[in-house]
């Protein structure tokens, strides 16, 4: 027995006719398409099997199109396949000079006019894209495809506020977390002037006895504060804190929230429009799945945020090739990028059928100034309750400690610090860079970004002193020495503002166009490998003895 | 034991090898691709398993054809059995949800759901850190980020380990799942190999494998859209919910200081300098 099409869906028809691949039975279930229903995503779907199985007669179909006794649905199908204006021109003419059908003729037109992409007509032809179901437009595949089963958009949402994700540590507030607080109030009191609106910060807390610190929030500038409070969230796990994050996000009644959500008062602050998080290990984490599961973008460690209009020319947005279409109430988020080369700003945009909000982005850590709290200021907390589904917890914390404060440069006498000048033999730099710490009373080692970028490979003696807590500048430690001393680095503006309160600074560097020279006292122009030793000699010995550089005569020559 | 682990080919950020042009941007295509420094500690995890527990190892990139080599040099770290390159001019220009969803699609295609996957943290091109837990979200797997140690219990199905927590303060956590499960690496994480019969095991597919990686191409899969059944509107930039707007050269820090310029090998101006730290030396 044939196959019905017309007692099946569109998107159900695929899986069904997968299997078949008898071309006289691909074409009894066209016909009964074409007798029923005639939709022509149908009819799209069965003829592309059918394309596929007889390959011998394509040729012919290629070959000559006869409009005659096709139906316009046909001449649909057929002239999605021609891509040379010239055919297509013949066509037009066959069909004037035979049944000069008008829909027809707008059909072959239109095609043409997309084949040349004429700029008059992008605007309909880019509706006319947009306006094209998945099954329409793509015949060959399987629908639903794979990828549908991970869109859960927060669409058609009426998006509005600014929400910060506060992360705790042992019962307080993270310094990040207040941080942004902060940055959120600048940007959404400026919002609110520009546009002349009224939205919100709005501050979520996850965890164990929050409530205290969903107050606190209120503190560094939040509008309304939502807290979730739960004995099995006492860690930070990420399947159930991005569950509970996204269930506040969806408004009432969203499709895929929950069935028994109650309509509680503090609904009128979902569907957000930006969310913020710290550019932690679990922070990071929790910023991605909540945005994949918004189906939305965010841009990761981000050290500035801001909002205006954008001009985008970028077809996949615009839906109109050609054409700039202006952006509004964009947040720009500023990130050094590849590996701390260069700045990029990244935009989380809508396209004309899909809309990604929130727009996301996560904060690196010291990027905005710890505001000062106001226990006088008022908002709202509220607290939302989510009964946390058994299948959420399937990854458990068995046990935790906290780990040694770790490596602190701040408060040192002197910092010898190393860049990427150590690349052409880092286990010896390294090594040069300890034996000159050592020469001081009271020195610590500091890392560029560069060296922990560069992916070198150390020897195991010194691989542990190359780790990201000893990295100095915008996304490591700040510190203000009396002495200061840059080995081989280049001084890159994130470096800069990790050292340039420091009372002395000398630099160690071959090349004296390096930008470091701005910003020291004291540039000494030699190659750190025999420099550091020389150094490390003198200070030990009170005697400063250039001789070995002197007679090498290696750096003159440099 | 399937391991799945999942590597990108990013540009060579060591020093002398990236290029810029004339406005200071760097210049993708003149700079070599290698495999990300990152995902080795994704491939070390992976190994250890291996060894430990035997299985198979495959690899997975995504990327344009020239890739391969990276499987290659992959598969000779990891002593990978296999590799699979997801590949199609429509993945392009993917940002991290396009990607994951294209990735998930990629793991999900194996005939047999795999045991465990490995990602490495942050690629150095991208550095965005969200690949591995969003492909994870869409195949709602329990997932362990930033593990520096673990290790897995076949017979009970489940794995253990320990991962760094970051804050205020620095934390290790123990955590337990049931496999599958999905394993993001910290750069700090360290395998290691208690016995001597773990590192007989690891000389022996040291050697077997370097003959595999030589003609990698013969274990090697393609896997583009259709094969994955995706929707290209959905993958690729135009799934991506995020553009690179503008991509400006760091800006050179304004002159504050004037240096003394000194020669290392000018024995006055180096004395000026031992005058500023010799009262800072130690005892």
């Amino acid at each position: 027995m044939t196959l019905d099409p017309t007692e099946h869906t569109i998107p159900e028809l695929g899986p069904k006719i997968k299997d078949i691949d008898d071309v006289s039975e691909l074409e009894e279930i066209l016909q009964k398409e074409h007798r029923g229903e005639n939709r022509q995503g149908a009819i799209a779907l069965i003829q592309s099997r059918i394309d596929k199985f007889s390959e011998d007669d394509e040729d012919d179909d290629d070959g000559e199109i006869d409009l005659a006794g096709m139906s316009v649905a046909d001449v649909g199908n057929a002239v999605r396949d021609l891509d040379e204006v010239a055919d297509l021109e013949a066509l037009l003419e066959q069909e004037e000079t035979g049944e000069d059908r008008d829909s027809v003729k707008r059909l072959i037109e239109s095609r043409i006019d997309s084949v040349q992409g004429s700029d008059e007509d992008a605007d309909e032809d880019a509706e006319e894209v947009a306006a094209q179901t998945p099954e329409e437009k793509y015949p060959e595949l399987d629908h639903p495809t794979a990828d549908k089963k991970h869109v859960r958009a927060l669409d058609g949402g009426d998006y509005q506020d600014m929400w910060v994700y506060c992360e705790t540590q042992q019962g307080e507030l993270i310094d990040v977390s207040k941080e942004m607080l902060g940055k959120a109030r600048q940007l959404m009191d400026t919002y609110n002037d520009d546009y002349d609106a009224d939205e919100k910060v709005v501050a979520v807390v996850i965890g164990e006895d929050v409530e205290d610190l969903a107050e606190e929030t209120i503190a560094y500038g939040a509008d309304v504060a939502v807290y979730t409070d739960d004995p099995t969230l006492s860690r930070f796990r990420l399947k159930p804190f991005t569950e509970v994050f996204c269930d506040m996000a969806r408004g009432a009644g969203h499709e895929f929230g929950r069935e028994d959500r109650a309509d509680e008062e503090w609904h009128d602050y979902d569907e957000p429009r930006y969310t913020v998080f710290p550019a932690t290990n679990n922070g990071r984490d929790l910023s991605a799945t909540v945005q994949a599961e918004l189906d939305s973008g965010l841009a990761s460690d981000c050290s500035d945020l801001y909002i205006e209009e954008s001009m985008i020319s970028n077809p996949a947005k615009t839906g109109k090739p050609g054409e700039k279409v202006e952006f509004q109430r964009v947040f720009h988020m500023k990130r050094p990028d590849f590996s701390g080369f260069e700045y990029s700003t990244i935009l989380c945009l809508d396209k004309p059928d899909r809309e990604f909000h929130p727009q996301g982005a996560s904060v690196i850590p010291g990027s905005f100034e710890l505001p000062d709290p106001d226990p006088e200021r008022e908002g709202e907390v509220v607290e939302h309750e989510l009964p946390l589904d058994e299948s959420w917890l399937d990854v458990e914390v068995t046990e935790f400690d906290q780990l040694d404060d770790g490596v602190d440069l701040t408060g040192r006498e002197v910092i010898v610090a190393l860049g990427r000048g150590i690349g052409s033999d880092p286990t010896k730099g390294i090594e040069l860079g300890l034996d000159l710490v050592d020469a001081f009373d009271d020195a610590d080692l500091g890392l560029s970004r560069g060296v922990i970028t560069a992916s070198y490979e150390f020897d195991s003696h010194v691989a542990g002193y190359v780790t990201e807590e000893r990295q100095i500048g915008e996304s490591g430690q700040v510190v203000e020495p009396p002495i200061y001393i840059a080995v081989g680095i280049s001084g890159a503006v994130q470096h800069k503002v990790g050292m340039d309160e420091s009372d002395t600074i000398i630099a160690i560097n071959t090349d004296t166009d390096a930008d470091i020279v701005d910003f020291s006292d004291y540039f000494i122009e030699g190659d750190l490998f025999e420099v550091l030793p020389m150094l490390t000699e003198a200070i030990e010995s009170g005697q400063m003895d250039v001789k070995a550089i002197a007679d090498g005569g290696e750096v003159a020559d440099d | 034991m399937h391991s799945v682990v999942l590597t990108k080919g990013v540009p060579d950020f060591r020093e002398g090898q990236v290029s810029f042009d004339e406005d200071g941007h760097l210049e993708r295509g003149k700079t070599p691709t290698v495999m990300n420094p990152n995902d080795k500690h994704a491939l070390r995890a992976a190994l250890q398993t291996k060894v430990r527990h035997g299985g198979r190892v495959s690899l997975v990139s995504m990327g344009p054809p020239g890739y391969k080599e990276i499987l290659q040099e992959g598969m000779r770290d990891v002593y990978a059995d296999d590799c699979y390159l997801v590949s199609d001019r429509e993945f392009a220009a993917a940002d991290t949800w396009a990607t994951s969803i294209t990735l998930s699609a990629a793991l999900e295609h194996f005939e047999e759901t795999p045991d465990i996957v490995f990602a490495g943290f942050k690629t150095a091109d991208g550095e965005t850190g969200h690949t591995g837990p969003q492909t994870c979200w869409c195949m709602d797997w329990p997932i362990v980020t930033h593990v520096v140690a673990m290790d897995v219990d076949t017979e009970a199905g489940t794995l253990r380990a320990k991962r760094l927590v970051e804050g205020d303060v620095k934390e290790i956590e123990t955590v337990e799942t049931s496999l599958p499960a999905f394993v993001v690496a910290d750069p700090e994480f360290a395998p290691s190999y208690r016995t001597a019969g773990e590192r007989l095991t690891l000389k022996d597919l040291r050697a077997e494998t370097k003959e595999r990686a030589e003609e990698y191409e013969e274990t090697l899969t393609m896997w583009d859209h259709e094969e994955l059944n995706l929707d290209p509107d959905y993958v690729g930039l135009d799934g991506s919910p995020t553009i690179v707007s503008s991509v400006d050269p760091i800006p050179k820090a304004p002159a504050e200081r004037e240096a003394t310029m000194v020669d290392a090998a000018d024995e006055e101006g180096m004395s000026e300098v031992l005058e500023t730290l010799a009262p800072h030396a130690a005892d």
